[in-house]
């Protein structure tokens, strides 16, 4: 259960780093945006 | 389409690239390695038959069964407690792959802590796999964690509680099955791993269980057995034997303050006989130099050697390294000698079995050449 | 010049240049670099080992955006202005004591989760305006969240570095309660005085009463501090009733968050969230950076040259290298230093006792949290007040740093004599 919740909130902060990611202008700031995501992501689907 | 959307929607496919390519990677070595037991055995359990609540998990884990002809006492190997300890797991399945047992069962579970072998820590650099040839040609074999995988019972607590005795260690530690003995059928998916063994061991009725470990070198207990109270006698006199096998090991009384651990819980809370043994362990140690498979094997490291100099180590260090025929031999004479001991100890259910190289044979008459993998991989299948 | 040398000088270089010709993000020169390390080392690209490297931060990622969003709520919906007017109204009469209160609730929420992220977010952004209000400048008002961020971290009950440390060498956590307090909140109470007697002894509450956002209170009466009442319990029952299964802290800055959008005035909770990310991406990028940049150093053998080298140091210079490396290795992570530096310093130091020296070293390792490029005490305490520049925090604080590594090596050096005296 407590691990579902916590898939969540990753997915809470996954969109909102993707929002960020469209909104942000300076490309570096956007691959900034776009490293932070690769963990996330491969948590949320709980391959790493 | 602006500008803005173009780049942002290139980083995102890019980020999506390397976490599909290395996601790919993480899926693969979840697979358990391939092991090819012998003649020896003559049943294979698994340890949710002991503990149904685990089956189809990350904690589930194969049992090897080796009986004897005659009755005997009972005997219980622990290898791969820890994954990135590797002289316990391959001196497992040299047991499962070369041992024949005579009198008594063995019991042998390679892979303990299943869940370890199914991922690496971060920020440790630690190979995947490591290579042996052996009799059938070279074989690959896991490198995993200390630690069970993160995924089976994430998110860990800050601090971990053992639910037995209240000790409080770091929030990682709750995925460590040797800091979670006796276990909880209820608990977390390591706790109810450690459960398991534990109903084995009941179930079965086992005399004697060995936890086979490696340390840092620059770790104080290596190269050493940790026996509880109730096993002081049978490691002493093993001991004895060890030492005129040329083998230095220096015994240790399982601390009555530290707790989840096999020698202290496992005497504790069942009636088996419970010894943990330790070699030296380059690739795990804080101090090593590049981190790859062949570090693993052969132990050669250059920041060992250096810090040997220092005093900083409790093992010998130097150039040759600690090959892993020299750690898995230690386990495997430390089993002969303590079991023999226990046998003579315990007559009306001896523990005898063959097939098994000795430290001699896998390690001191060894061509040095061969050190490192090739020795090891005569004695698997 | 051994291979791994020039592998650390190769990653250093490209660091330094991303960072400062080329001005790139943080978090991208510290990919950059570690992509040149691994290949000078001769491993190509490895992929999976840089990705690897950094899910040493996952939770930690958890950790600081949820805590943001808990600060930005409460920022928004009042609780923060409220509960500033409150504090100053009931203690303006007695600055000092009520500077040393100040640091202790700043110091809570580490203390509680032994996380100095934690406590600057949290209660740092809580007791921000009430120290700007008191007259400290903006700069001295981050210097004291950072520094009671990360002595909240040490002091007990929970200290994550000293359990680390500790487990290295397998002493359970046991025994650490009051080597901490000892160690801790003497200098917490000098560094608040340190930073603030100088402004807070010249209050005067008729003059700030009318800059107090009274609004909040007299709007919504009690139900505005409700979140952070929240916070604070959920934090305490997790940790005290040990029976119940530990939520986390994430999970805790989302309820309390949550509570928040009913307790005072409305909230656009999706701008709020969003822009509560966007502050924290340039760290979490960063984070991520960093654990390519472990992960690399491992690898290649680099880490293993910079171990070896602080320790070969003679025996005096053994407290110099420590004092330095723990805190330098620290700007990848503190617990990180804790587990690569602390664990063989506590073996170098094994002539004295074992206790004491770990809590002690957990102590020089909290100023990894304040070594840039992470500096992630430093950063958020900038962030939470407001300050542009967080580089002036880290200047304002090397006298404290200075003093903090003092104390620890006196308190490691008479060691044994504490332990006699302890209970």
């Amino acid at each position: 259960m407590i691990t579902l919740i916590y898939r969540g909130i990753i997915a809470i902060v996954m969109s909102f780093t993707v929002w960020n990611l469209y909104t942000e202008k300076k490309i570096a700031l956007q691959a900034n945006a776009a490293i932070v995501l690769i963990p996330l992501l491969l948590r949320l689907l709980m391959i790493k | 389409m602006n500008k803005q959307i173009i780049t942002a929607s290139v980083c995102l496919l890019a980020a999506l690239s390397v976490a599909g390519i290395t996601g790919k990677n993480f899926m693969e070595v979840k697979k358990p390695d391939e092991l090819r037991p012998g003649p020896g055995v003559t049943q294979t359990k698994m340890l949710s038959d002991y503990f149904p609540d685990i089956a189809g998990t990350n904690a589930d884990s194969t049992v090897y069964v080796m009986e004897g002809e005659q009755p005997g006492g009972k005997m219980l190997v622990l290898g791969g407690t820890h994954a990135n300890e590797p002289s316990g797991y391959l001196a497992a399945i040299t047991f499962v792959e070369s041992g024949k047992v005579e009198q008594g069962t063995v019991f042998v579970i390679p892979r303990t802590c299943n869940s370890g072998f199914t991922h690496n820590d971060p920020q440790e650099g630690s190979p995947q796999y490591y290579t042996i040839q052996t009799k059938g040609g070279p074989r690959q074999f896991r490198y995993g964690s200390r630690a069970a995988n993160p995924l089976d019972q994430w998110p860990d607590p800050d601090v971990y509680v053992h639910a037995a005795s209240g000790q409080r260690l770091s929030g990682s530690e709750t995925r460590n099955i040797n800091r979670t003995y006796p276990g909880r059928p209820d608990g977390t998916l390591t706790e109810k791993a450690s459960y398991a063994v534990r109903q084995l061991i009941d179930t079965e009725g086992v005399n004697l269980t060995f936890d086979l470990h490696e340390a840092s070198p620059e770790y104080p207990v290596i190269n050493a057995t940790v026996a509880h109270e109730t096993a002081m006698s049978i490691a002493s006199n093993g001991m004895f034997e060890l030492q005129m096998a040329g083998i230095a090991m220096s015994l240790e009384p399982s601390p009555t303050n530290l707790h989840g651990l096999t020698h202290r819980e496992l005497g504790d809370y069942t009636d088996t006989l419970p010894l943990l043994m330790e070699t030296a362990n380059a690739s795990q140690g804080r101090l090593r130099g590049k981190t790859n498979a062949d570090l693993v094997l052969t132990g050669k490291d250059k920041c060992y050697v250096k810090a040997q100099k220092l005093g900083f180590l409790y093992v010998p260090y130097d150039e040759t390294g600690h090959p892993i025929e020299e750690r898995v031999g230690r386990h495997l004479q430390g089993i002969y000698e303590y079991s023999k001991a226990y046998s003579a100890q315990y007559p009306e259910s001896p523990i005898v079995y063959n097939g098994l190289p000795s430290y001699q044979e896998l390690f001191l008459d060894a061509d040095p050449s061969e050190l490192g993998g090739t020795q090891l991989g005569k004695y698997l299948n | 010049m051994s291979i791994e040398l020039i592998i650390f000088l190769a990653m250093v270089v490209v660091f330094a240049g991303g960072c400062f010709l080329l001005k790139l993000p943080v978090s991208i020169s510290m990919v950059l670099s570690s992509v040149v390390g691994a290949l000078v080392g001769g491993q190509g690209i490895p992929l999976r080992h840089l990705v690897e490297g950094t899910f040493s931060y996952v939770d930690t990622i958890l950790v600081i955006a949820t805590a943001m969003i808990f600060m930005k709520v409460i920022q928004e919906s009042g609780a923060l202005d409220a509960l500033s007017a409150l504090i100053i109204e009931k203690f303006h009469k007695i600055p000092a004591l009520l500077l040393c209160l100040i640091m202790l609730v700043i110091m809570f929420p580490g203390m509680i989760t032994g996380s100095s992220t934690a406590a600057v977010l949290t209660a740092g952004s809580i007791m921000s305006p009430v120290l700007i209000l008191m007259g400290v400048p903006m700069l001295e008002t981050a210097c004291i969240i950072a520094m009671g961020g990360i002595l909240g971290m040490i002091a007990p009950p929970v200290n994550i570095p000293a359990m680390i440390i500790g487990g290295g060498i397998d002493i359970p956590y046991v025994g650490f309660e009051i080597p901490l307090a000892i160690l801790t909140f003497p200098l917490a109470f000098l560094f608040v005085l340190m930073f603030g007697y100088k402004y807070a002894k010249k209050i005067s509450y008729e003059e700030i009463a009318p800059k107090l956002n009274t609004e909040p209170r007299e709007k919504f009466g009690f139900k505005v501090y409700i979140p952070i009442f929240a916070a604070i319990i959920l934090m305490v029952v997790n940790k005290a009733v040990p029976q119940i299964p530990d939520l986390g802290m994430p999970l805790v800055f989302l309820i309390s968050a949550v509570i928040g959008l009913f307790t005072g005035y409305k909230i656009d909770i999706l701008k709020t969230c969003k822009e509560a990310i966007n502050s924290v991406l340039p760290v979490l990028g960063i984070l991520m950076g960093v654990g390519m940049f472990i992960q690399i150093m491992t690898l290649t053998g680099v880490r293993g040259l910079i171990v070896t080298s602080c320790i070969s140091l003679p025996n005096l210079l053994l407290y110099v290298a420590m004092a330095i490396s723990i805190p330098l290795f620290g700007a990848v992570s503190s617990y990180g230093a804790a587990s690569v530096l602390g664990v063989p310093f506590l073996m170098a130091f094994l002539a004295k006792d074992q206790i004491i020296t770990a809590a002690a070293i957990s102590l020089i390792a909290s100023l990894g949290d304040m070594m840039p490029p992470t500096a992630l005490a430093g950063i958020f305490a900038a962030q939470v007040v407001g300050l542009k520049k967080y580089t002036d925090v880290l200047k304002r604080c090397i006298v404290p740093a200075l003093i903090l590594i003092a104390w620890a090596i006196l308190i490691i050096v008479f060691s044994p004599q504490l332990a006699a005296i302890l209970p």
